[in-house]
Parts: structure tokens; sequence; C-alpha cells
């Protein structure tokens, strides 16, 4: 039995894109129990609901831990018979954070995390490459929260959320010969949270929570370009170095999420989760250049609008924690995730599947001090790629693991 | 308990099981495999006109050549058995011949007074004969007519000064009296392509619906012939547009010498509608702005528009002329050789104003001047004559498009345009119906075109390209010919109809990874 729990938590890895590229990996307790959110035993609950953080039963919870999640993009064209396979690079998700309860009414909190970011890798002479060659999304969540206790049985938390991000694009324009690259170090934006948790029952805890959408603001950005010549310079109003400053918004969208934990036996508890991701708010991405005239906005040929078209998501969640011993654990999950957009809006930039993830994972228990480890393998479907709009063709397929580790302190 | 556990394993066991079946390709590209169904590629010829030989930047030149749509087809059939694919290639990368007059090299664009400009090029070399060579597999001759494929001599370097004989057929022509069709005959193909009719309404347009003449060096230019029941081409002119029952004959003549010798598969494309190419879409017909008028806006309206206007009206062509705006953009004066000629008339009513000998001048300039509308075309080559000054003619009626109009031979208009659609609507008429007579894969690529031509264009993996001159990536920069690109999106097309019609499974080429418009 435990070689079977054991070998299952190794199968590592999970398909880091939860539609578009929402990184599901805030908690690795909670990973293994397929992500859900309805758990408030240590620190971890403040991503998922600031208000679970009345039901932590220590005062103080000091949590942290970090992913491995690796994963292939593999697209291929009937019309030319070409087939091409991503090379991403390990992608490190973490999660810190910190409660303290100073009065048994109050909790207050603060949680950094990296709930969005990818990063992919095509070949630099990919069919594709005017798309993407490589992009990189980061985002950093830094979440000050409050949670009341309303009731022995009902909290209410909520959080301001400020987001640091990330965006380094490269990309082929081959009109030109040459290439693009649109960074910025510097983007950020302000959001909300709130939830409510309840404890109605000791067997039962529901969590409701809302995070809202940021708009990830790049405001000074730089596309530096490379062109055969520099002659291009002038007519895209470049400066000698071949940039151009540019400002843009990449929405981080907001996300529901109605949970509950259902403790069986005292050992024994089953939690499931339901997240509602508001993908539409990405219907198109507008680059706004400083100079260079290339963009396709008829009274404004600075702005460059590319339409994206995504639509909200939905995904499923269950997880199973069992105790051996009260000192150690073991957790499984699965769940389903839609990807949050049509195949006629496929884009090689942020690949998107239906995706099944089967997560597994060990806790550990020494009086104040957890060590968890988390595992998850997905597969993704694969889907037909039809974008008129960019002429994309073909098919895409995917593969995905992961691997965490988190470590939690309740000292008292 | 442990049955509980048990079970939820189970569970995710059987999820893994159910799901991972499509988490991979049915069919992986890798495993398919390029066949040429009911067709043979192993020697394959390709037949037509400057769009077939590669020809752009208005030159023919080696890495154009070698970028020609049928080289690309060539390349996809040697996956299915197809052979070697030789092209006349041009000794150098410049083209044009500097022994004859009017063969340039190829444009090149270049930053002239700050903005980017195609200029030609020195030609690098004399003609070359390579008919020592043997046969060449693509038979593209720049220039060619339909009728040209079946004329013989038209390879004859003595004919070229009688204008019998094409240059660039000289080159691989077999002897001094053969034809491309025989030529093409004695190669006993396997697969043959056809795109030919272009130039039998091309040169019509690009002339703006004229002949020249050059006697002394005094370039004369009188209206051209739409033919229409006169097959006999000896009796053309060279801007002439071609009979459709000419063009039809000749298309036919090929097909049927091709099939005496065994050549009966291949592909055969229409013709795209030609004032969709850059050539005719690039120049607005309104570019005079208050802002480039400035000053002179007022005067014009006052002493030219004014009483042009006020005359042409009492003879019922107030039509013809509208004031300038001083809020919008203006259309250019442009005389149209349809209109009805009322010289005298403007005479007669502008001497009491004017006096006789000015009178006169106005009648004879004015009296088929009106102004462009959105259906007349500007050439291309139309852009530097706007502004500039009309040799011979007093100031100030002698700005070009502005005081003196654009002459027949600088625009393309709504009356000519009309007889180029008719006609190319005829040829294509017959390509379908030869098409499908003859049992051949027909690729339409007037339809492509009017795609290309499109708000949205055609897009291949995020590149979109359009019809715009320059920035568009399809056209090349003589603004009638295509790109590497362009003609890699030409080659998809014959692929995918040849497909179609051979079940054969070629697979397309990727447009965007040939040349596209060169920036210095």
């Amino acid at each position: 039995m435990k070689k079977i729990l054991v070998s299952t938590a190794l199968l590592a890895g999970v398909l880091s894109y939860a539609g578009g590229f929402r990184v599901s990996l805030q908690g690795v307790k909670q990973l293994a129990m397929a992500h859900t959110s309805a758990h408030a035993e240590d620190a971890s609950v403040t991503f998922f609901n600031p208000a679970g953080m009345s039901f932590i039963p220590s005062k103080l919870s000091v949590v942290a831990g970090g992913f491995a999640a690796s994963n292939k993009v593999t697209f291929q064209n009937f019309n030319t018979l070409q087939s091409t396979e991503t090379d991403n690079p390990v992608g490190t998700p973490f999660y810190a954070a910190i409660t303290y309860r100073p009065i048994e009414k109050l909790t207050v909190g603060l949680s950094v995390t990296t709930p969005f970011g990818s990063t992919i890798k095509w070949p630099n002479d990919w069919e594709g490459k005017e798309m993407v060659q490589k992009l990189e999304l980061k985002s950093f969540y830094f979440q000050p929260m409050v949670s009341v206790k309303l009731a022995p049985w009902v909290s209410f938390g909520a959080s301001y959320i400020y987001a640091k991000g990330v965006v380094d694009w490269d990309k082929a324009v081959t009109q030109f010969g040459g290439q693009v690259n649109i960074n910025d170090k510097k983007a950020s934006g302000h959001g909300y949270g709130f939830g409510f948790y309840f404890r109605p029952d000791p067997k039962l805890d529901v969590s409701i929570a809302y995070r809202s959408a940021i708009d990830m603001k790049a405001k000074k950005g730089t596309a530096t370009f490379q062109f055969p010549s520099q002659s291009i310079y002038n007519q895209l109003k470049l400066n000698a170095a071949g940039q151009d400053g540019f400002s843009a918004t990449l929405p981080l969208v907001e996300e529901y999420t109605i949970g509950l934990t259902y403790k069986v036996t005292p050992k024994w508890q089953v939690s499931a989760d339901f997240n509602y991701h508001g993908w539409e708010r990405y219907s198109k991405l507008t680059l706004d250049f400083e100079n260079a005239p290339i963009g396709n906005n008829p009274s404004d040929p600075t702005i460059l609008t590319s339409p994206k078209n995504f639509r909200n998501s939905k995904t499923f969640r269950l997880g199973t924690q069992y105790a051996f011993t009260n000192m150690i654990y073991g957790r499984l999950g699965a769940y389903y995730d839609e990807a949050p957009y049509t195949t006629d809006n496929f884009i090689p930039e942020t690949p998107s599947y239906d995706t099944y993830v089967v997560t597994g994972g060990i806790g550990i228990k020494l009086k104040q001090f957890g060590v968890d480890i988390a595992g998850g393998y997905a597969m993704p479907q694969y889907r037909n790629v039809n974008n008129a709009n960019l002429g994309f063709y073909g098919q895409s397929k995917a593969t995905a693991f992961y691997l965490g580790l988190g470590l939690s302190y309740n000292p008292f | 308990m442990k049955k509980i556990i048990i079970s939820t394993i189970a569970v995710s066991a059987l999820l893994f099981t159910v799901t991972s079946c499509n988490t991979d390709f049915d069919t992986d590209v890798k495993d398919i495999q390029v066949t040429k169904g009911d067709a043979d590629f192993s020697k394959y010829i390709s037949l037509g006109n400057s769009l077939t030989s590669g020809y752009r930047d208005g030159a023919l030149y080696s890495s154009g050549q070698n970028e020609s749509y049928p080289s690309m087809i060539a390349g996809q059939m040697r996956l299915a058995g197809g052979g070697d694919f030789k092209q006349p290639l041009i000794p150098n990368d410049v083209g044009g011949f500097n022994n004859l007059p009017g063969f340039p090299g190829k444009l090149t664009l270049q930053v002239v007074n700050g903005s980017l400009s195609p200029v030609p090029s020195t030609p690098a070399a004399a003609l070359d004969v390579l008919s020592g060579g043997g046969s060449y597999n693509n038979m593209g001759v720049p220039g060619a007519k339909s009728f040209h494929l079946v004329a013989p001599g038209y390879g004859n370097q003595a004919g070229l000064a009688t204008g019998t004989a094409n240059p660039y057929f000289v080159r691989f022509a077999s002897s001094a009296t053969t034809s491309v069709l025989a030529d093409a005959m004695a190669q006993k193909a396997t697969f043959f392509s056809l795109w030919i009719g272009n130039n039998d309404v091309l040169s019509y347009a690009t002339n703006g619906g004229t002949n020249s003449q050059t006697v002394g060096g005094v370039t004369t230019y009188t209206a051209a012939t739409v033919q229409t029941g006169n097959t006999n081409p000896t009796t053309y002119k060279s801007n002439d547009i071609s009979d459709p029952a000419l063009v039809a004959g000749s298309i036919k003549a090929v097909l049927d010498g091709l099939k005496s010798v065994g050549t009966t598969k291949g592909v055969i494309a229409n013709i795209p509608s030609v004032t969709s190419v850059p050539f005719f879409t690039t120049v607005p017909y309104n570019p005079l702005t208050p802002a480039l008028l400035g000053a002179n806006l007022n005067t014009l309206n006052t002493s030219l528009y004014g009483p042009l206007k006020q005359a042409l009206t009492a003879f019922g062509a107030g039509d013809r002329i509208n004031l300038l705006s001083a809020t919008g953009p203006n259309p250019v004066l442009i005389k149209d050789v349809a209109l009805t000629d009322l010289s005298a008339q403007l005479t007669a009513a502008l001497t009491p104003s004017l006096g006789l000998p000015t009178a006169t001048a106005f009648g004879q300039i004015f009296g088929q001047a009106r102004q462009a509308t959105a259906d007349d075309y500007i050439l291309l080559t139309t852009s530097s004559v706007i502004g500039s000054t009309a040799a011979g003619v007093p100031a100030p009626v002698n700005v070009y498009g502005i005081s003196y109009p654009l002459q027949n031979q600088h625009v393309l208009t709504k009356t000519e345009a009309g007889y180029v659609k008719t006609a190319t609507d005829a040829y294509n008429a017959s390509i379908k119906s030869l098409a499908d007579s003859y049992g051949l894969a027909f690729v339409d690529a007037a339809a492509k075109m009017l795609e290309l031509n499109g708000q949205s264009g055609i897009s291949f993996d995020g590149v979109k390209y359009t019809a715009k001159f320059v920035t568009g990536g399809a056209f090349s920069l003589d603004g009638v010919h295509l790109t590497g690109r362009g003609y890699g999106i030409v080659a998809n097309e014959f692929i995918k109809s040849i497909n179609a019609k051979y079940k054969s499974t070629l697979p397309q080429v990727d447009p965007n990874k040939y040349s596209g418009v060169k920036f210095p």
C-alpha cells in the first residue's frame, strides 16, 4: 500500500499552464491533493483564501516551498510535414507565507507567490518564429492580509495584492529579415482578494474566495530590434541602438474558488474544489509603441493589437489525505483543467490544453515542523490548431511533470 | 479504510488510462509518406511567362530564379519520385542585358532623399545563350503572351530587332526556328504546369492602354486596341489586348501538343485580376492635399478649375471637373480618351476671356480632361510624373496632374480597366473549361489574389501578407511580380490543386522561409 503511494508521489510533474499562464502551484500540501483550497492547517492557506488564516491552529505559522515544473510542447504541421518541439527550461514557482494571530478574533498574514508565469522556448528558426521564439512571463504576488473571526464557525478575510512582473519575448520580424525582443522587467499592478471560511461542523471546512484580476502594466518597456542593416531603424523611427519604447497591459485574471474538505474519519479526509477563471479579459494584447509605426491600428500606426480571444475556464479538483500515523500523511488527487481558448485561437506563446492531472504526495510532521513533498503528472489532451488569423494550422500536444518540496513551521 | 484508499487509487489509475490515449497524436507527421498518387513527377516541366520564370524586382536574376514557384514545386515532387529541375539560370544576380535597350538590372531598395525607393541597377552582362546546355525544365519566358508559346522563331536572335523574338527564349531555345511548345514537347515530360495569359492583358494595363513608338528620341503614344474577332497576332501591336479566342486557341494548342507526346497530366492556372497588383493600387487617385497645393489652391480654382467647370457645365459635362477642396484630398487631372472631345467648344467658350491663342491651347489640353475617380488606376510609374512639368507646354498649365492632365499612358482609366476585366474574365472562362476537358488540375489564382488583396491578407504562421507595395511582403519592387514568399504562396496553391486532382500528398512549402523585399 505504502509502496503504491510513494511511487505515485514520485510521478512528478504538472502542466503549469492552468489555462493560459496560470500556474496552480501555491502549496505543496495542497498540490498533493489536486491543489484544493480548504486546508487551514498552516499559513499556506493564505493564497487560497485569506479567511482561512483564522482557522490555523497555531498563532504563528510560517511556510515556504518551491517546485520544479518541466514541460514540453510539440507542434506538427500537416501541410508542410514539419514537426517542432520546445526546449523549455524547468520552471521554479515558489511560495512563502507567514500568519500571526495577536488576538483570537484577528489574524494577519503575508503571502508571496508566483501564480502566473510561463517560459516557452521554441527553436529559433521554427516555422512559427514570427509569433514566438522565446517567451518568459513571470509574476510575483505580495499579499498582506487580515482575517476576522465573525463567529466560532466562520471568518472573513481580505488581502491587498501588489503584483510585479517580467515579460521577455523574442520573436522574428520576417518581413524585415530580423527579430525583436520585447522586454519589461518592471511591470506592476494592484488587486485585492477576499473570502469566507466556514467550519459549521468539526468535520467540514468550506472555503469561498475571490481574487480580483490585475492589470499588469508595462509602462516603460523596451523593444529592441535587430535587422541585417541599420537603414530600417530610420524607417521604423528607432533610436541608434534599434530600440523603441512600448507600453502594454497583460491581464492576470480573476479567480472564483469554492472548496470543501470533509473528514470521513479522523484519519481520512476528502477535498473538492471548483475554480472559475475569468480569462475572457484576455481578449486581445495591445502593444503601444512610442514611435515605431509597426502597428495595425488604422488611426494610430504605433498601436499593434493581436486578438487573443480567451474565454472563461473552469477547473474541477478532487483530493484526499490519509494519516498513516500522526507523523506520516499520504495524499492523492486528480483534477481537470479546461483550456481557456478554442482551437481557432490556439497560440504558440502560451499553449493550452484540456488537461487531466494526477497528483500525490507525502507529508511528515515532526512536532512543530512539517515537511511535504508532492508530485504530479499531467495529461494534456492533444488538440487541433486552426488559427486562421495567424495562418497557424496543425496539431499540438504537450507533456508535463512537476515536483514540489514544502516546509512549514508552527511554533505556537 | 484500505478499501477506500485502494478504490481511490483505482479511480486515479482508471482516469490515467482512459485519458492518456488522447495525449499523443493519432498521426505523427514523421510517419507520413509523401506519395505521387496517380501522377508521375519524374520529369516535370513548367510553361508560362515571367511569373513562372521567377522574375522579380523588374528583372530575371539567379537568386530570384532559385525561388521560382516551379522550382519550389519540383523540390516537393522530389519527395515523391521527382527528378532534377533545371532552370536557365542568369549567370549573375543582377539580371538585365547590357547589349539590349530596355533591359535594366534588378530594382533595389535605396534610401533616396530620406525615403526608400526602388532604383534600377546597371545590367551585369550581355545576353548569354545557353542552348548548348540541353533542355531546361523551367521554360517560363518573361514577357511571353499566350500565342508566343506556339510561335516558331520566338527564340531566334535575329528576330530581336524586329520584335518577333524574345531574348529570354533566345537564351535557351534549341534552335532559331523552334517554339516554346516544340521544345517542351521534345522533353516528353511526365508532368507539366502551365500559367499563361497574364501578358495578353497586362502590357495593355501597365501602359495605360497605349502603344508607344519612339522615333528620333521622341516617343508618341497611341491608344492600344482591344482585339476581338481577330486571331492573327501578327497584326497586333505589342500592348493590344489579345482576342480571347486567340488566347483560348493558343492554350489549347499547347495542351494538344503536350498530349501528342504523352504529356497529359499537369496543372493549369487562371489569371489574377491584373489591377489588384501594387503597380495599380499604390498611387492614390486623389493625392493632392490642400497642404501640398498650398497657396496655389485658390489660384487654380479662380483661374483654371472655375472657368473650366463653368464652360464644361454649359456643354453638359460639368461633372468632369469640380473645384479643388481646401479641406480634403483632391483627385488628379487626367486625360480620358473615352470622353467626347470638347476641344473646339472649350476654345470657343474661352476665347472671349483668354484670347484665341490661349483658348486654343486650353481647348486642346482640356478637351478630354477630367478629374480621376476611385475607379481609375494611376500607374506606379506615374508617381514621379505627378507634379512634374510637361515639356513644351506653357506655364502655368504645365504641371502634370494639377494644371495639366496626366496623359493616356499614365493612367488606366475606368473604361480601359473595364476592357482588361472583360478580357481576363473571358480568358479565365476558357482556361477553366480547358482544364476540365483535358482533365487537368486547376489553380484559381484569381481567387487567391483577391484574398491577398483583402483587408486581412493571407497569413502564414503569424506573418501577414498583403498586396501592399514594399511592406506587404508578397510583391517585389516592380509592383507586378512576386517575392520569393509571394511565389511560395503560389507554389502552395499549385501543390494543393495537384494533390486534389491526382491524389498525391506533396507537402506544401513554408513561404516564410524564402526571401522577401531586401531593405538597404
